[in-house]
């Protein structure tokens, strides 16, 4: 049996959990091993100077002291249950302001947009392919013509082009 | 009246019956908290400590395991609490310091009782420096001398780990007295 196996041993047979086969083994051991011997006796030292010599008593009128204070503890109690339910407000408005500066923050409404052209096309009704249709509905070549030209200087506002 | 009878009178709010509980109760926690603090006085503010939150929590109980395993736990958690609040102030005095105050004082009796009392002082001083886990167990394992399975039954612990945790944390109590007991203790110092 190797050390590290015999103060495995030792240590449990502190306890006395120990069988009477392993217990052989380790007496055995202990009657060559110098250094486990000496655990053997430090480990049994130790476990008699760790216990106190004596435990006291507890201070006089233990229970009565004991009963008096949760006497006390009793009528206290609603007051700490209102100051309680008082922190759990608190905690509650903070918690509940810091979520509504929070949505203000990140879901406020966004600016109005200029609408790309394709969008005005879908969202205004601003077909171009039916003013192309009514400039090339035009009998006169020259009105066809002054229609294109006013129509391809960019001016957006349909009403201000040129009508024949 | 049984105890099933008394717990549940106490749940109910019943102060004269969780005083008969305390009665038959306070002896074990006291010893408990004295393991931890040797001091009477604060063991017997822990251990009034111990029985108003084992009141105030009562209603949760719910007889899964024996009252007495579960006031444990609850004195232990409390305990622990306690501990972890006071650990510089309850480590501050040296090793060496704990056994030479013992030794210097002059109301101790024959020479080899004063020697005794000293090395029982720095065995106190090196278990207050353990880890606080392995300062629980060998509590009590080795001072309040309370059973594996009650041990494992307190710190829900399988009993395997129990015996490997308590095997380490006197390893660990050893190495930390390792040149510390030999002046005083004569051939058997360590």
């Amino acid at each position: 049996m190797d050390c590290k196996k015999a103060e495995r041993f030792l240590l449990r047979s502190l306890d006395g959990k120990l069988d009477p086969e392993k217990k052989t083994l380790l007496q055995t051991h202990l009657e060559k091993c110098p250094s486990c011997q000496r655990k053997d006796r430090d480990y049994r030292m130790i476990l008699s100077l760790v216990r106190p010599q004596t435990v006291p008593e507890p201070l006089p009128y233990f229970k009565e002291r004991l009963l008096a204070k949760l006497e006390e503890k009793g009528k206290t109690a609603p007051a700490l249950l209102w100051v309680k339910w008082a922190h759990r407000a608190v905690a509650f408005s903070l918690a509940a302001f810091l979520l509504f500066g929070a949505g203000i923050l990140f879901f406020r409404p966004q600016e109005p947009r200029e609408l790309s052209q394709t969008e005005k096309f879908l969202l205004q009704d601003e077909n171009p392919l039916g003013e192309a249709g009514s400039i090339l509905d035009q009998q006169e070549a020259e009105d066809r013509n002054m229609m294109l030209i006013f129509a391809s200087v960019g001016d957006r506002d349909v009403s201000r082009r040129y009508r024949p | 009246m049984d105890e099933k009878e008394l717990i549940q009178r106490s749940q109910a709010g019943d102060g004269e019956a969780f005083g008969v509980l305390v009665e038959r109760y306070k002896g074990k926690v006291f010893s408990l908290a004295y393991g931890f603090t040797r001091d009477r006085a604060a063991a017997d503010d822990l251990a009034q400590e111990v029985f108003i939150k084992a009141y105030l929590s009562l209603p949760r109980f719910q007889a899964k395991s024996e009252f007495g395993t579960w006031l444990y736990r609850v004195a232990v958690n409390h305990i622990k609490d306690f501990l972890r609040k006071n650990r510089e102030r309850l480590k501050e005095i040296p090793l060496q310091e704990a056994g030479d105050r013992v030794l210097a004082s002059a109301d101790l009796g024959p020479e080899e009782e004063r020697l005794r009392e000293g090395q029982r002082k720095i065995v106190q001083a090196a278990l207050a420096r353990l880890p606080e886990k392995y300062r629980v167990i060998l509590t009590l394992r080795d001072i309040d001398g309370l059973s594996y399975e009650d041990i494992s039954g307190i710190l829900k612990l399988s009993p395997g780990t129990v015996d490997s945790r308590l095997h380490r944390a006197r390893r660990k109590l050893r190495e930390k007295l390792t040149g510390h007991l030999g002046r005083q203790g004569g051939e058997h110092g360590l």
